[in-house]
């Protein structure tokens, strides 16, 4: 069948200058990973489009041959809900008949691209081409994903996290993270400092978590627990777990902390994207005693991405030493840490 | 069930087996230059140090397992680096790791490789190292992970002097790990230095108060049932703790003043506040140990201050022990003569301090107070060998406390006797010279806190000090010094035992008879006063002790007598001084008749009589007379065993016979006596012998009138001889008869050989034939085949003389 009604026109996208243009792996469809071509937000989406007649001599009728610059969000688990939040159209040929190889070049000029691609769990941020050549009972579809990143100046206030926390009578700490954003290529430095120990810790670690919330708007600012919307879906997935302490200190001991987040695969927060959809991060730091019973205090922190070449002009200095203002009002939020039983 | 040491082998084997594994796998990728790989493999292996049920012994085990591999994979770093082949990143890719330990062995490993291929970057990353072992708080896995850190980084610490413009101060200590991360970069920037001794000072020590507290932790962590097993296990890691310290002491840029200012000071701080009684202990004597005698001397105080601040668990006696006989070798050691600074008073500093811990340190027990004076004398001693008053001083203190402690008669077995006598003894085997003891006013009273074992143990030792050196006495108060020391051997004590071994009281008695050969006054004047001293304390002795001590004040004397004489030129008043003498001998031969003795005193007579006959001062003849006739006494009065009698006459004829000084008026009653006291002896053979004996009296005896000449008077010879043939004549015992006929041949011999004419050959001629006859009618044993030799041999040389002509005498005629 595919022999006598498949396609017979090969639809090729070829994109101005993609030798040069970075390709980063994007998950696409089924948890396959392909290399896109990668466009940041207002960049011109040029190119060309190529078809080429597989059998040379024959015609093929159409009604016309358009490309087409798509943005969309689909929710996994609800295929009606497919969001074009973007969708440029640029005619490319009237209704007529293809009879030769023929090439139209195509141009969406500085596009906006307001959010960055993701592939989440339960959702799906994707941009990509389409091509469509219109026929009488089956268009012929060409559909080339092309990969976003949204890229964040570096942010004018960026508080460290500090917070005193703890169970009474217990165990009292401090934490804290050299600060509240962090850029993809970063590297998250604190200490965690013991101001009193009286259960047999036997190790600490840190986790990188991320939550994927989909179908609610999200607007809590907290990471306490969240009052779910009707249809709020979601999604924990804890991206690292990283040992920063083992055995049990003492008193006025002050454990050091390193992680560099760029061989993880993370992606920039996200929040309410198109009131479809928040990804969020977090840092949970656990003890965990003797009895394996786990301590652990959450802190969000806002990851952003930069551009590459701003990298060398991050000021070598950190903000880490100073305590900020922010990190002293909750100071005395002692009964802060929940415990968990464990869950193995 | 396995015993719990099977079962560390059982876990440490298992270990192990992993660790061959894995590092097997690490070594196949690195060679075929899958460095991930490797790596993976490597953290594996290091995931075993993980473990919690491993003991510190099986630990070390796996850990010098695991450390020989990490080996290879730093020579295999080293050298893709040093090919070019530089991997980006490496620092910040092992911290990857998910478990810190394998993570941070790793960061060890890679970044001990990147300062070797680039000094610039040391400094950052030593300092970032040891602020990233914080995260191991786990006392035994947290010790050997920083002990890597120790090992890797030892040859490519810092060593270099301080800029003197530069003067940076360090401010960045955690803000560094942007720069590490992209450590590549930085080492471009203006920021990066190789690093000054400085900071290799603040790298080790900042380890070492880390390792030093996990060391301590391990104290308090589990059962306290489990505490001896702890301690133990402790004293097993403390190596690596002291290790920081044998670092410190390796940089050659840490001299004096860099000791005083930063290392110790820091090193003390540590110590001190972690108030834990073993750690304080071993690491004052690391401290001790590593560091180069001059530093020490430059930081004397601040050093003993800790010692008094340590825990009262502590003992701190052996810290400053250890300390002092450090430094008290330290003017011996070497070839270069060294000498403590003259700014340094290292005595007065140990002296203060001392009593300063002894103070703050109630409870200290009395032998290790003494232990302590014991090394502050030893140090006395051995850097101030002429500073008498320090010596001095350490014996005043040490009384001080003993009078304060009220101590007194300590046994000798007790540990404080044994410490005080090593005390006292020091002195003693350090000046060899018993005359330097004599300067310490404090060693006599000292000598009090004994108890009788124990003086006279000392004090045998002090007088065996002064036989082995022959240290000669010469001074009466030199004299009355040492003897007043050493009472227990000159007098009864107080405190004696009832009864003591007599073997040993002979032997110990025997030293002080040696002893006195010791004394030798300057001058002739002298000794005879040193004389009269020692014979003062020697009288006290009582009758156990003066037979064997008051002789050789006898001969002494005698000797002191002939010295007079020898130098008569020089000293007009000798005569009367000889008299003296030999008045103070009659008297001291005196105190022994007293003490029941007798034959001693007699032949103490006779000697004294023998030397006053060869030395002519004034009414020398009457004195010898009387000690002759003393000698005669004694005899007569105090021997009656019938051998002691002969044994005395034949002395007294021998001495008679030798002494010349007689005038004729009392050279006749002296040998009439001797002749008499001969003949009536008691028994037969003693009879004829003691006859035989005196022939000789009346040929070689000499008298003033004679001219000095011997006697030859050959009549009164033969009279003898033929007496005492007739005494063996009636003797009843053929045998010992016979053996009496042999020696009045002999005799007869004697004197015809020396050529009396009284003597016939028809006498010999007879004496032969009358034993010729009797021998064969003897019973054979021992004793007639002993005469028969006698015999033989006597016969063999009237042969002998027979053939040979001599001018004096022929033997013709003579049957043989």
């Amino acid at each position: 069948m595919s022999f006598l009604f498949g396609p017979t026109v090969d639809i090729d996208i070829i994109l101005n200058g993609q030798e040069a243009r970075k390709m980063v792996e994007m998950k696409v469809d089924d948890g396959k990973k392909e290399s896109c071509y990668l466009y940041y937000d207002g960049e011109t989406v040029a190119g060309k489009v190529n078809l080429t007649l597989r059998r040379p001599g024959t015609k093929i009728d159409h009604q016309g041959i358009k490309i087409e610059f798509i943005g969309q969000i689909e929710l996994f688990g609800d295929r009606s809900n497919r969001h074009e939040f973007t969708s440029l159209v640029r005619e490319l040929a009237r209704t007529g008949e293809l009879s030769q190889n023929t090439s139209y070049d195509f141009e969406f000029v500085q596009v906006e691209k307001p959010y960055e691609s993701y592939a989440g769990t339960n959702v799906c941020l994707q941009y990509f081409l389409r091509v469509t050549v219109v026929k009488r009972l089956s268009n012929l579809v060409k559909e080339l994903p092309l990969a976003v990143h949204t890229l964040a100046r570096y942010p004018e206030t960026n508080s460290s996290i500090k917070m005193e926390v703890g169970i009474e009578d217990c165990l009292h700490i401090e934490f804290e993270y050299n600060k509240s954003k962090y850029h993809l290529r970063d590297v998250v430095v604190g200490k965690i400092y013991f101001l009193l120990v009286r259960i047999k810790i036997k190790h600490m670690e840190i986790q990188i978590n991320r939550k994927e919330t989909t179908g609610s708007v999200w607007t809590e600012e907290f990471c306490t627990p969240v009052s779910r919307g009707p249809n709020a879906l979601n999604e924990n997935e804890t991206i690292t777990k990283y040992e920063i302490m083992d055995g049990l200190p003492v008193r006025g001991e002050s454990i050091p902390i390193r992680l560099f987040l760029s061989g993880y695969d993370l992606t920039p927060t996200m929040r309410d994207v198109n009131k479809k959809f928040s990804v969020r991060y977090y840092i949970n730091l656990v003890l965990v005693d003797e009895e394996d019973r786990r301590y652990f205090k959450q802190q969000e922190i806002t990851l952003f991405r930069k551009a590459e070449k701003q990298k060398r002009t991050v000021p070598n200095s950190f903000p880490f030493k100073s305590s900020s203002p922010q990190g002293t009002n909750i100071l005395t939020n002692t009964s802060d840490a929940s415990e968990e039983k464990s869950d193995d | 069930m396995m015993t719990p040491q099977e079962e560390q082998e059982k876990l440490l084997e298992e270990a192990l087996t992993v660790v061959r594994t894995q590092s097997f796998q690490m070594k196949r990728c690195l060679d075929k230059s899958k460095l991930m790989d490797g790596l993976k493999h490597a953290s594996n292996m290091l995931s075993e140090l993980r473990t919690s049920l491993l003991s510190p012994k099986s630990y070390y085990e796996l850990y010098m397992a695991i450390s020989d591999e990490l080996c290879h994979l730093e020579t295999y770093l080293l050298d893709e680096f040093s090919k070019g082949r530089k991997v980006t990143d490496l620092y910040e890719l092992v911290q990857y790791a998910g478990n810190i330990i394998p993570r941070l062995y790793l960061l060890i490993t890679v970044g001990v490789v990147y300062i070797k291929s680039n000094e610039l970057s040391r400094k950052d990353i030593l300092k970032d190292l040891v602020e990233m072992c914080r995260g191991v708080q786990h006392p035994l896995r947290g010790l050997f992970l920083r002990n890597y850190l120790l090992q890797c980084t030892k040859n490519v610490l810092p060593d270099a002097e301080e800029d003197a413009e530069g003067g940076e101060v360090s401010v960045m200590s955690h803000a560094a790990p942007r720069a590490i991360a992209g450590l590549n970069k930085m080492v471009n920037s203006s920021d990066a230095d190789a690093g000054t001794v400085r900071d290799s000072i603040d790298f080790i020590q900042l380890n070492f108060a880390e390792m030093n507290k996990l060391w301590v932790r391990m104290q308090h962590q589990g059962h306290s049932r489990d505490r001896e097993k702890r301690e133990q296990e402790r004293r097993e890691l403390r190596i690596l703790v002291g290790t920081n310290l044998v670092r410190l002491s390796q940089l050659e840029c840490v001299d004096v003043e860099k000791y005083k200012k930063l290392v110790l000071p820091g090193v003390l701080e540590q110590v001190v506040s972690c108030k834990d009684a073993i750690a304080q202990e071993y690491l004052m004597e690391c401290v001790i140990q590593v560091f180069p005698d001059e530093y020490h001397l430059q930081t004397l105080n601040s050093f003993l201050q800790a010692c008094a601040d340590l825990h009262p668990d502590v003992n701190v006696k052996n810290v400053i022990i250890a300390l002092i006989d450090r430094l008290a070798q330290f003017s011996h050691k070497g070839d270069v003569a060294r000498t403590i600074p003259t700014e340094i008073q290292l005595f007065d500093i140990f002296s203060q301090q001392i009593s300063l811990i002894i103070q703050n340190r109630p409870d200290m027990p009395p032998e290790d107070i003494v232990s302590l004076q014991v090394a502050l004398i030893n140090l006395a001693l051995k850097c101030y060998p002429t500073k008498l008053d320090y010596v001095d001083k350490v014996l005043e203190t040490t009384e001080e406390i003993f009078h304060r402690l009220n101590l007194d008669h300590l046994n000798a077995s007790g540990a404080v006797s044994r410490e005080l006598m090593r005390l006292m003894k020091i002195p003693v085997d350090n000046y060899n010279n018993v005359l330097e003891l004599l300067k310490l006013e404090h060693y006599g009273p000292l000598m009090e806190y004994f108890d009788y074992q124990a003086r006279k143990s000392m004090s045998i030792h002090l007088i065996l000090n002064a036989l082995e050196n022959e240290t000669s006495i010469p001074s009466p108060e030199q004299v009355e010094g040492i003897l007043s020391l050493v009472g227990p051997l000159i007098q009864d004590q107080t405190d004696q035992p009832e009864k003591e071994d007599e073997e040993d009281f002979v032997e110990e008695q025997g030293y002080m008879g040696r002893f006195i050969q010791l004394l030798s006054g300057a001058t002739t004047d002298q000794q005879y006063l040193i004389l009269n001293t020692a014979r003062k304390h020697f009288g006290n002795g009582g009758n156990r002790r003066i037979r064997h001590t008051l002789p050789a004040i006898v001969f002494a004397a005698y000797r002191l007598a002939l010295k007079y004489y020898e130098f008569r030129e020089e000293d007009e008043k000798w005569e009367k001084k000889c008299q003296k003498i030999f008045q103070f001998c009659h008297q001291t031969i005196g105190a022994l008749i007293k003490a029941e003795l007798a034959e001693l005193p007699l032949r103490l007579f006779l000697q004294g009589a023998l030397v006053i006959s060869q030395m002519e001062f004034e009414n020398h003849e009457t004195v010898a007379y009387e000690f002759m006739s003393q000698a005669f006494t004694l005899y007569e009065d105090e021997i009656s065993d019938s051998k002691a009698q002969l044994a005395a006459i034949t002395l007294i004829i021998s001495t008679f016979e030798k002494i010349s000084c007689f005038g004729e008026e009392s050279h006749e009653p002296l040998r009439t006596q001797c002749a008499l006291a001969a003949s009536k002896l008691l028994k037969k053979p003693d009879q004829c012998r003691g006859v035989t004996t005196c022939s000789h009296m009346f040929w070689s005896g000499k008298s003033r009138d004679g001219g000095g000449k011997e006697m030859r008077d050959g009549k009164r010879v033969m009279e003898c001889l033929k007496k005492a043939g007739r005494i063996a004549n009636q003797c009843m015992d053929k045998s010992v008869q016979v053996q009496l006929y042999v020696e009045i041949l002999n005799s007869h011999i004697y004197f015809y050989e020396k050529g009396c004419s009284e003597i016939q050959i028809t006498t010999l001629n007879e004496l032969i034939a009358k034993i010729q006859e009797d021998i064969p009618n003897l019973e054979s044993n021992d004793e007639s085949d002993q005469i028969n030799k006698h015999f033989a041999n006597t016969i063999a040389h009237l042969k002998l003389a027979k053939q040979q002509s001599s001018p004096n005498y022929s033997y013709a005629g003579l049957d043989v």
